[in-house]
């Protein structure tokens, strides 16, 4: 802050005036400008190579004031996990698995003992060398209750930690209760980080992880620094270190950006008139994340009348994705025709039921809900809630169905309205691979089911999916659940939306999809 | 004067003790405790109902009123159910930060707002009277968080003189902090100067207009004397009691005004702690947000007795 001096008060006032008119005449321009505007935002961020080294400064919304670096946590600090740790298996830019820790895998013939062949000559950040111990004590620490992990419930099901096998120090053998030929795409959620053996109880205060950055401080909710590591498997990082800040409040994070005192704003969907101001500004621009955020209508398939699988039906037929594009997020994203597995994920299917108002209607009279009337939660937890419900009443209304759009407090919204009221509108990150999705939010009985819905046929093919260790095969198994999810399920997915980045001019290989954060390749140009 | 103090003080007791019961209860009312805000999206029900086991929510809430009066009582405020540090510790932390703040905002607004009234008082009907009176006039009108935001517009982003936000944690210096003091300070001293700067002006014109001020020109004074000297010290009389009641105010504008510029002061940590249902941090902040409100009115109301001899033997010979 030493560059933040006092000028005189009448300098101060004079010139802050000048300045107010300057901003308020651009924004009338970008304002005014209307339909030219939209594509002002740009596309991607900058390209080119960086420079090395330099510092950069991230400002992210803390997880909670309890917030710790124990990736298994539900209150995990979740940016600096991808700095300081490192997975067995992580997904590529393809949507593929591809190896972090884990050089390699393979399963037996009947995928129920997975084997992983560990990297060699990787280091954690206090110098001790990486072996299986440590990736077995990872997964039996997710595992553990007392950790709470939101991952243990998509794991426990599956491993005995007790049977967990180290049969010499680069190998980890995983024996499963049930076949799984996805198990290893489990472990690429943001809780399967690897920690040392026995550190569960200071990992979360010392982050000693084997990643291309190390901890210098941390303090929950408040700043924290990483510097980098030069003993990383995969080489040094572009970067020597990154600060990291708390700011709760998204419009201070966005003027933190713009007054240039950060250079990043992590897990911020920029609203569009803030994200034009930025784009606007020359310290700083827009980066977008493609399909970052998956948008859900989610009905309760457990309140009436969205029990009859007939309104579920009617209520997808009646409403135009494309229309939903258009007006909630300007064309920055891509209809999601209730498919709520992303575009870019290998076993995505493109087939779905054609918009038709007419049939809709139809089938609504069938059920005995002609011009149906429903109330549909919003809130200001996300800037694209409301205009996504108000996108779906106005498409809704050919097939006569009446939507009032309610908007709820955002600070009890997860624990109010979710999975509470019959329809409501929310939001998942993308980024789960294919077999966890439908586990997790799809499967009958699953916590985090937000339509409650429970159809015996779709446990089935997923359970088939599970068990067959044929690619091509197993894709088309959940190409086949992706249709009765769309045919039957309750989940409506309008859209995926590009997450708009808020991003200093300066920042080059920034690269962001799904939990994958290139911690390695960011860096800065001319800072 | 004895008996006056007594009797204000007994109340001021009796408003702090149904302050934090009114508190309490809203609290209680709101949807959703400490567990499930916490948990958010991975509230299942095994982790909530691990989460109340382990902070002791499982109790009746009366239990846990009476537990935290209890502890109070003997100076301890609980430890915070978010971050398990002790309230006490904790809310002098921000409450120091808070302080920077306030005293800066008061030393402006008040500094300011005396100078601008008496001028305009002075000037009454004159152009810097109107210039005067139409400016504090907007400044009270416009919320603090649009004052905030165009400060922050003109003097971080535009001109990059001051920070736009506090990127340091509670435990900052005041070295650190001092910086980013300024911009939050002039957004209150705007708002809150407003008031300060109409009661001025009326009780300077009206004072001016008073035969010993007459008396005082007729003798052949300066201007100058007869304003400091003789105007001054009545006018300030009614103003006094703007001012306390605006830094009372000062306790909830502050809570907007510090979460625009993200700064850790105690307007952070309640909103935060609402949000999070964090009831013994809350219930320590109230606590501290009335005894503010308690202390300014009783300090307002003696210094208006000890400067009017009126008030003052009218409470003696009682």
């Amino acid at each position: 802050m030493s560059d933040i001096h006092h000028p005189g008060r009448r300098s101060v006032l004079t010139a802050g005036l000048a300045s107010a008119a300057a901003l308020g005449g651009s924004w009338l321009l970008t304002g005014c400008a209307g339909a030219e505007a939209a594509p002002v935002l740009p596309a991607a961020a900058a390209k080119g190579a960086p420079d090395r080294g330099g510092t950069l400064r991230i400002a992210r919304p803390p997880a909670s004031d309890a917030e710790t670096l124990d990736p298994a946590s539900s209150l995990s600090a979740y940016e600096y996990l991808g700095a300081l740790y490192n997975r067995l298996v992580r997904i590529g830019s393809n949507g593929e698995l591809a190896p972090d820790l884990a050089e390699s895998w393979e399963p037996d013939a009947k995928a129920r003992t997975w084997t992983f062949h560990l990297r060699k000559g990787v280091t954690f950040h206090n110098g001790r060398a990486f072996t299986s111990a440590d990736a077995a004590y990872s997964l039996r620490h997710i595992l553990d209750k007392a950790t709470a992990s939101p991952q243990a419930a998509v794991l426990a099901p599956l491993i005995d930690p007790a049977k967990l096998g180290t049969p010499d120090a680069h190998t980890l053998v995983v024996p499963l209760k049930t076949p799984n030929a996805e198990f290893p795409s489990l472990l690429t959620h943001y809780n399967c980080y690897v920690i040392p053996d026995g550190s569960a109880k200071s990992v979360g205060r010392t982050g000693i992880g084997t990643g291309p950055f190390k901890l210098e401080s941390f303090a929950p909710a408040g700043p924290g620094r990483v510097t980098a590591y030069t003993d990383h498997w995969a080489g040094r990082p572009v970067l020597d270190a990154i600060a990291f800040y708390s700011v709760a409040d998204m419009s201070a994070r966005s003027n933190a950006l713009l007054a240039g005192q950060v250079d990043l704003l992590s897990q911020t969907n920029l609203d569009f008139a803030t994200a034009r101001v930025v784009a606007a500004s020359d310290r700083a621009t827009i980066a977008r994340v493609k399909n970052a955020q998956w948008y859900v209508l989610p009905m309760l398939t457990t309140e009436k009348p969205f029990t009859d699988v007939r309104v579920r039906q009617a209520m997808k037929l009646a409403y135009d994705p494309e229309h939903v594009v258009q007006v909630a997020l300007q064309g920055a994203g891509t209809p999601g025709w209730d498919n709520p597995v992303p575009p870019s994920d290998p076993a995505y299917i493109s087939a779905h039921p054609k918009h038709d108002p007419e049939q809709a209607k139809y089938l609504l009279k069938q059920a005995g809900h002609e011009g149906l009337a429903m109330d549909l939660y919003t809130s200001s937890y996300d800037p694209l809630f409301t205009p996504m419900a108000l996108a779906y009443q106005d498409s809704a209304k050919r097939a006569g169905i009446r939507i009032k759009v309610k908007t709820a407090s955002a600070d009890s919204y997860y624990t109010q309205i979710w999975m509470k009221k019959p329809l409501m509108a929310t939001y998942w990150f993308t980024g789960r691979p294919v077999d966890q999705l439908f586990t997790q939010i799809f499967r009958s009985g699953s916590s985090y089911n937000e339509t409650a819905w429970s159809d015996k046929g779709f446990d089935a093919v997923l359970d088939r999916a599970r068990a067959e260790l044929d690619d091509t095969k197993r894709r088309e198994l959940y190409g086949e659940a992706q249709t009765l999810v769309i045919e039957k399920g309750g989940a409506m997915t309008p859209m995926f939306a590009d997450r708009l980045v808020g991003i200093s001019r300066k920042v080059r290989g920034y690269a962001e999809h799904g939990f994958e954060f290139d911690y390695l390749g960011i860096g800065l140009k001319g800072a | 004067m004895l008996s006056f103090i007594t009797r204000r003080i007994a109340a001021a007791v009796g408003t702090l003790f149904l302050s934090s019961v009114l508190v309490f209860l809203a609290v209680q009312a709101l949807p959703g405790d400490v567990a499930t805000q916490i948990l958010g999206k991975d509230a299942t029900p095994d982790a909530v109902a691990a989460l109340r086991e382990k902070l002791k929510l499982d109790k009746p809430a009366w239990e846990r009123y009476a537990d935290w009066v209890g502890g109070a009582l003997h100076g301890d405020f609980g430890t915070s159910l978010v971050s398990g540090k002790a309230v006490g510790g904790e809310v002098s932390t921000y409450l120091g930060n808070s302080a920077l703040i306030a005293l800066v905002t008061v030393l402006f607004a008040v500094t300011g707002s005396i100078v601008l009234g008496v001028l305009a008082g002075l000037y009454r009907d004159r152009w810097p009277d109107h210039l005067i009176s139409t400016v504090s006039l907007v400044g009270m009108s416009v919320p603090e968080f649009v004052v905030a935001t165009v400060l922050v517009l003109c003097f971080s982003v535009a001109l990059p003189w001051f920070p736009a936000v506090v990127l340091y944690g509670p435990d900052a210096s005041v070295g650190q902090l001092l910086p980013a003091v300024w911009l939050p300070a002039l957004a209150l001293a705007v708002v809150m100067a407003a008031y300060i700067v109409r009661m001025a002006r009326t009780s300077v014109i009206d004072v001016m207009a008073t035969e010993y001020v007459t008396t005082a020109r007729l003798k052949g004074l300066s201007t100058w004397r007869v304003v400091t000297r003789h105007a001054l010290p009545s006018a300030l009389l009614p103003t006094l009691h703007v001012i306390a009641l605006n830094v009372a105010w000062l306790v909830g504008g502050v809570a907007v005004v510090e979460n625009v510029f993200n700064y850790p002061g105690i307007g952070k940590l309640m909103l935060s702690s609402v949000q999070n249902r964090d009831l013994p941090t809350i219930q320590a902040i109230a606590l501290i947000s009335a005894v503010v409100y308690v202390v300014c009115n009783l300090a307002a109301d003696l210094a208006t007795m000890a400067l009017n001899p009126r008030l003052r033997t009218r409470g003696r010979t009682r």
